[in-house]
């Protein structure tokens, strides 16, 4: 009997136009978001060629006006021969985050979190800051990529299509008839569910499949195909919850258009309603330190360094014995601007941990409350196999902190040592490299909101198979 | 007849269980976000003008200084927020919050709260503007869809029909017995927030703004309701009716304001940071005229030296060093001129691809105006860098000049002290006032316009074609 149902709605449906102009708007948004996104990190990885280029095109001049010097020794050596001057003041180094191969498909928050800094060996607060130049209004308004298309676009669609499943039927009077005829109201209304998903379904699999080849992921690599399978199962999973959810409200045997207000309700609360809340409990349980705080405390610390230069040399020296050798000879000015640096950070490490400290247990409450909302849990699970959610750049964030750590004392060794940048030690300093977080990271912000549309959605299934049986016919 | 039909409408409204608890809940959240919003205001405005008087303090009190070195040392500028900062947060949680004044740099503005939040903020903030643009007209939806289409599934139309009600009276009774319900809920609110608007600090100076954005929000959903009678009107069926306009809020509302943003990059693309800097560190070279600081301050001494009939810069009465950072100021600022205006006239262009696409979402039309009146637009934060440039440009101006009269030859180790500081006076952000902000709205006034003259057009023509039965 259910196959027999079944058939037969594959066959009403694929003679229905607004049906085939759903599925087609469907495809052709999915398209748009993935050249759009595409577009994007094009745009963003161009970015980072430039800057790994021009760095080294700045690091070459400098070594080879050392070299000049090196070979024909006349003179005083050259400026950039002095360590302070080439890490406090020249050279930076640009520490750049390779994207994911799934990043396209969800900007999530790469267009607000920086994927590049430029390290010098001051402190990391002086260039943690920079962002990259955006439109607020873009920023604002966020962009159209598949993610969009998935957690706002596809509930709608689905709802469009199943609203009115069993109360249409009513209404019409045909679900009389059918019964009449013997045919199961949980088998009908099955079938007749499972027809529009799996027609969905295999619709999503295969936008999955397209938008990996316009985004031109490289899925012969093992990691990224099994991003893109868990990609379609937090779809799927996702589908599957507002398939559930219409079939249940389709068994409270209300009219089609008390269904349909009903699902609208439940869309706006799931996907705009909740999400909003959420925020605000995690904002205010856990708010970031005022920023405005952070820069009148910094420059009160700027200030008394400089104001006692003298000592705070004394005292970095104290607390970095290792590197006042015998002898060394000390250039006085970079010095005083290492002094002046540490006096400045130590005031503001603090506050800069309680940031991350904070951070951390916002992101922990949003860990959480994500399970009040499909919306929420999909966001997540889809930022975090695309690589553009908050823990990503966060990770980024420390291996560019670590890395700063030993570019840094690459130059302040020397500084305090007295010694010069000769030709050899230009190419001696430190190199950035970025690992990519094994594909552990992605998983484990995965697994939970996978399991809970599942669950959730099975559930609702349940409860609405339950509520067939008392479903009066007529 | 207009008036007994709507009392009609409006008491069914009120006995539909669906609507009342939608706008239930819809009045729970507004007068919750509104409640956040001034406890945000009292916060963050105190914070800010707090900030703000440290950072002039530690200015006035900086010590004797030579004036290049306080030019140097700078100011911070914090951007004051307006009593309706936290109704419509607009882009404010993209864009910094201070920006460091300093000697011979024009700083972006730093501190953009969207960088502590997370990735949930990004699906909307719980405030007054975005519960009223997103939330209100579906409330709207709700509650009309069925005004026309209803009745004739129930057959009630034909009756009213054939008792010669006049289907433009059957029009306009309906429109306001629903905007009665609606406004039932909604306008104690506003009202409310109003009166908490010229109540708080700096209130009364935005009690018009307050005025127009409420105008407009009723505006706003006056254009959805007629758009659903209109719907309701033509559509075959009361389900038609609903999924249309929900499909027509959806796309306007949710989707359309993010093509917009990728449209926008797409055809007007701002520079990256890298390309920026180094667009304006090239220029700085060389002078956006093409004459280096070298020409011109060689030209600048033989002037000098010819002045005062001497012969030698050390033997000038004034310290020549400060004409020098004074012309190195003049070009470098016009290379910041060039080049942020550039920067600002394109992310303005993009501004005009939301305008031109608000012609096809009210959503977007209302949005834009409500964050231009609450002080939190794109438009709103240009103005405040502007602002603090041109506080900028006159306290180095103050220091260069001082250095240049007062430190010269006979005097080298000139030291000025707190009557200098002084004389620069405290940074104040002053927002642009009503008519400033009105004058920017021609745009989005005229979108609005044009969707309500339009929705009550098409409500009219439908009505007019009304069919008493189901085809």
């Amino acid at each position: 009997m259910f196959g027999i149902v079944f058939r037969q709605e594959l066959k009403v449906l694929f003679a229905n136009r607004t049906w085939w102009a759903i599925l087609g708007l469907l495809v052709a948004l999915t398209v748009l978001a993935a050249l759009n996104g595409q577009a994007r990190f094009a745009q963003m990885q161009a970015t980072a060629a430039q800057l790994n280029q021009d760095e080294a095109t700045t690091q070459n001049a400098l070594k080879a006006t050392v070299e000049r010097y090196e070979k024909n020794p006349t003179g005083d050596p050259p400026s950039v021969s002095s360590p302070g001057n080439v890490g406090l003041s020249i050279l930076g180094h640009y520490a750049v985050m390779a994207h994911d191969a799934l990043a396209p498909l969800s900007v999530g928050q790469s267009d607000v979190q920086p994927f590049y800094y430029r390290v010098t060996a001051h402190p990391p607060h002086t260039f943690l800051n920079a962002s990259e130049i955006q439109n607020p209004l873009n920023q604002m308004s966020g962009s159209f990529d598949v993610a969009f298309v998935v957690i706002f676009v596809l509930p709608i669609l689905i709802i469009a299509v199943t609203f009115d499943l069993m109360s249409r039927e009513k209404e019409a009077g045909v679900l009389a008839l059918l019964a009449a005829q013997g045919v199961p109201l949980r088998t009908l209304i099955l079938a007749k569910t499972a027809a529009r998903a799996g027609i969905i379904l295999a619709v999503l699999l295969a936008l999955v499949a397209l938008s990996a080849a316009l985004i031109g992921a490289d899925l012969s690599a093992p990691e990224t195909a099994a991003k893109l399978a868990l990609w379609f199962g937090v779809i799927a999973a996702y589908a599957f919850f507002w398939f559930a959810l219409a079939l249940l409200i389709n068994a409270m045997n209300w009219p089609s258009v008390t269904n349909g207000v009903v699902l609208a309700n439940l869309w706006l609360f799931f996907v705009v309603v909740l999400p909003s809340v959420v925020n605000v409990v995690a904002g205010t349980l856990y708010p970031a330190p005022s920023r405005v705080e952070l820069t009148t405390e910094m420059r009160e610390a700027t200030e008394l360094a400089d104001k006692e230069a003298a000592e705070s040399r004394e005292s970095y020296l104290f607390d970095h014995p290792e590197l006042a050798g015998a002898g060394a000879n000390l250039d006085n000015f970079y010095i005083q601007v290492l002094a002046t640096d540490a006096a400045v950070e130590k005031v503001v490490t603090p506050i800069m941990a309680e940031f991350d400290a904070q951070a951390a247990k916002r992101e922990g409450v949003v860990d959480l409350l994500q399970y009040t909302s499909p919306a929420i849990a999909a966001q997540q699970a889809l930022n975090a196999l695309a690589g553009t959610g908050n823990e990503r750049f966060k990770n980024f964030t420390d291996q560019v902190l670590a890395f700063h750590g030993d570019w840094r004392g690459y130059f302040t060794s020397k500084i305090i040592k007295g010694e010069r940048m000769t030709a050899a030690a230009f190419d001696a300093i430190p190199a950035f490299a970025y690992t990519a977080p094994g594909f552990g990271l992605a998983q484990t912000a995965v697994d939970g909101p996978l399991l809970f549309m599942f669950v959730v959605g099975l559930i609702l299934v349940l409860w609405a198979i339950r509520r067939y049986a008392r479903y009066p016919v007529v | 007849m207009i008036a007994s039909i709507a009392r009609k409408e409006f008491i069914a409204a009120l006995r539909d269980g669906r609507v009342m608890w939608s706008a239930a809940i819809f009045a729970v959240m507004l007068i919750a976000a509104l409640a956040s919003a001034a406890q945000r205001y009292a916060d963050i405005s105190q914070e800010r003008a707090a900030a703000q008087a440290i950072v002039n303090e530690q200015w006035q009190n900086q010590g004797e200084k030579n004036p290049h070195a306080a030019a140097h040392y700078g100011v911070y500028a914090f951007k004051a927020v307006t009593p309706l900062s936290f109704f419509d947060t607009g882009v404010s949680s993209f864009t910094g919050v201070s920006i460091w004044l300093e000697a011979h740099k024009q700083n972006m503005a730093e501190g953009e709260p969207a960088r502590d939040a997370t990735a949930i903020a990004r699906f909307g903030e719980l405030t007054g503007a975005f519960t009223l643009q997103m939330l209100l007209p579906l409330l709207v939806i709700l509650l009309a869809f069925a005004s026309f289409a209803g009745e004739r599934e129930q057959g009630t139309l034909r009756q009213v029909l054939a008792m010669g009600v006049s289907p433009l009276d059957l029009l306009f009774g309906k429109a306001l017995g629903a905007a009665a319900a609606v406004g039932l809920f909604i306008a104690p609110i506003m009202v409310l927030g109003l009166i908490g608007l010229a109540m708080a600090p700096d209130g009364l100076a935005f009690f018009g703004n307050g005025m127009v954005v409420a105008a407009l929000y009723i505006i706003y959903a006056v254009i959805f309701l007629f758009l659903t009678l209109a719907v309701s009107a033509a559509a075959d069926s009361s389900r038609t009716a609903l999924v249309v306009m929900v499909a027509f809020w959806a796309v306007s509302s949710v989707a359309l304001p993010k093509a917009a943003s990728d449209a926008a990059r797409l055809v007007h693309d701002t520079p990256t940071a890298i390309a920026f800097q180094r667009a304006v560190a090239a220029d700085l070279e060389t002078g956006v005229d093409g004459k280096s600081l070298d020409a011109q301050v060689n030209e600048r001494r033989e002037a000098t030296l010819r002045l005062y009939k001497v012969d030698a810069v050390e033997k000038l009465p004034i310290n020549f060093q400060g004409i020098v950072l004074g012309l190195q100021e003049q070009m470098s600022n016009a290379v910041f001129d060039k080049h942020f205006g550039q920067l600002n006239g394109l992310m303005l262009r993009q501004q005009g691809i939301f305008e031109a696409m608000s012609a096809l979402s009210p959503r977007l039309a209302v949005q834009l105006a409500s964050m231009e009146l609450s002080g939190t637009s794109l438009g709103a934060h240009l103005d405040f860098a502007a602002q603090a440039e041109a506080y900028r440009r006159n306290l180095i101006d103050t220091m260069n000049k001082a250095m240049t009269m007062n430190s010269s030859g006979a005097n080298p180790e000139y030291r000025a002290g707190p009557e200098l500081w002084g004389q620069v006076g405290p940074f104040n952000f002053t927002h642009p006032g009503l008519t400033a902000s009105l004058s920017k709205l021609g745009p989005s006034f005229m979108v609005m316009f044009l969707w309500l003259v339009a929705s009550v057009i098409a409500a009219v023509m439908a009505v007019r074609k009304l069919k008493a039965l189901i085809a």
